[in-house]
């Protein structure tokens, strides 16, 4: 099967990353480099605030980025970016960790180095920003929010806890914390969206 | 109307929360579900919503994981790049185009990969047909699954009603139905005597307007144990507009109108 290797335009982050995970098909270790110098950083940060510890977190980067190489033809990208399909993929892998689930059921998971199938499509609004600009907006827009609500919403992201544990936690009523959860979701949705 | 016109707006206002795994394990069933059953408008929002969540990471401080980690992994990856191409190179250099003999050579080493091509086609022929397989599997046990979260939703919401129906004949056990608006109707019961010969036992829904015909729906026979289980996931009247749930026996294949007294009869309305 003869497979085309797109030119990168360096211009484009989002086609650069497209183009890199079509080379990963080819095997070419070149382009592996690239991805991960391009993505470890955040990669790793996300699993390290998940995990809060530097060689577990260090394990599961390994782990992803594996699976990435051995199945780059699923990501599909077609049907959306790829920092946020690896960002997605990320916090699963992490959470899953944190969750303390367990060690054979992991392992049998790796082995099947199989990705789970996840559809990740940006909004229109996407291209008005960088990677760089958007994560600085996402902390202006997050930081901008109720103290509580912002808590909310990290502890849903950040440690995988549903609405009653995070009403258990804050002490707040169950409905207070859904509030703030889905409008908090939403002023970050309008502020990107808003954004020139 | 369909199911999903009537319960499409509460379920898009739950899609962000689902994407970033914040519910309750009744509502989260309850989405499942519904995507499941097929609503692409919320299969679409929740594409978006995941990317939405996605941008949370950038809340995290970027860090660097150490040198070893990044010298591991590719040292892993070269070694995997490698175990690939080295079959193609030792392939090149079997040809010894110098010699006279390079033509006898050329020969061979085409028969040869001809009929290594044709062995690889069949290997991968073979794989291809054991992968569909396993393909058809899994969406087999992913429709499985839809089914049985929906009939726990509709046995579990507490919007759905209970419908006891009893049995019009002594010795009889009652019947157990349960009835969601949007998600359809579970019945369950045990120990029923089989019908005799290619009978069958078949649902009606009788109509709230006086004088109108009972509407049929499916027939199912009991197990061989008696047990009688029926999810019946797009009733044919609204439950709104039924009044009773009606089971009568009737001949292999269903009947358009009831032939027999209702066995089994269960009131909707009133409820």
């Amino acid at each position: 099967m003869f497979l085309a290797v797109p030119t990168p335009s360096e211009s484009s982050g989002v086609s650069l990353d497209a183009a890199l995970v079509q080379r990963l098909l080819q095997r070419d270790v070149r382009a592996f480099e690239q991805l991960y110098d391009r993505h470890s950083r955040i990669v790793y940060g996300l699993v390290l605030r998940i995990l809060q510890q530097a060689s577990t977190a260090e394990e599961v980067v390994q782990d992803i980025f594996l699976q990435l190489w051995r199945n780059a033809a699923q990501y599909d990208g077609s049907r959306g970016p790829f920092l946020p399909w690896l960002l997605t993929l990320a916090r699963n892998r992490a959470l899953d960790h944190l969750r303390l689930k367990s060690e054979r059921q992991r392992r049998r998971e790796e082995q099947s180095e199989q990705l789970p199938p996840i559809v990740v499509s940006a909004p229109d609004f996407e291209a008005k920003l960088d990677d760089k600009r958007r994560a600085a907006r996402v902390r202006e827009l997050m930081s901008a929010l109720q103290p509580q609500q912002k808590r909310a919403i990290e502890l849903a992201y950040f440690e995988g806890l549903s609405h009653s544990e995070i009403a258990a936690r804050l002490e707040e009523p169950l409905g207070t914390v859904k509030s703030w959860i889905r409008n908090g979701l939403l002023k970050l949705k309008e502020g990107l969206q808003t954004t020139a | 109307m369909s199911s999903s016109d009537t319960t499409r707006d509460p379920f898009l206002k739950l899609i962000e929360a689902f994407a970033l795994g914040a519910l309750d394990a009744d509502e989260r069933a309850s989405v499942e579900a519904h995507l499941a059953a097929g609503c692409s408008e919320c299969a679409q929002a929740l594409d978006q919503a995941r990317w939405l969540v996605s941008q949370l990471a950038h809340l995290a401080p970027e860090a660097q994981p150490s040198d070893i980690l990044r010298g591991r992994l590719l040292k892993t990856v070269r070694a995997e790049a490698a175990a690939n191409s080295a079959p193609a190179r030792s392939s090149q250099q079997r040809i010894p185009f110098w010699m006279w003999g390079a033509v006898a050579a050329v020969v061979l080493f085409a028969l040869y990969n001809l009929r290594e091509a044709q062995s690889l086609h069949e290997a991968h022929r073979q794989m291809q047909a054991a992968l569909d397989e396993q393909v058809e599997l899994q969406k087999k046990s992913a429709q499985e699954l839809a089914l049985a979260r929906r009939e726990a939703l509709i046995l579990t919401d507490p919007k759905s009603i209970k419908i006891p129906m009893p049995a019009g004949k002594a010795g009889l056990p009652e019947l157990h139905a349960t009835w969601h608006a949007a998600f359809g109707i579970v019945i369950y019961g045990e120990k029923l005597p089989v019908p005799t010969g290619n009978r069958t036992l078949q649902l009606w829904l009788i109509p709230k307007t006086a004088g109108a015909k009972a509407i049929p729906s499916v027939n199912i026979r009991p197990e061989s144990d008696g047990k009688f289980h029926l999810l019946i996931q797009e009733p044919p009247d609204k439950q709104s507009d039924t009044k009773l749930l009606a089971i009568t026996e009737e001949p292999e294949g269903g009947s358009q109108q009831p032939t027999t007294t209702p066995i089994w009869v269960g009131s909707v309305a009133g409820k």
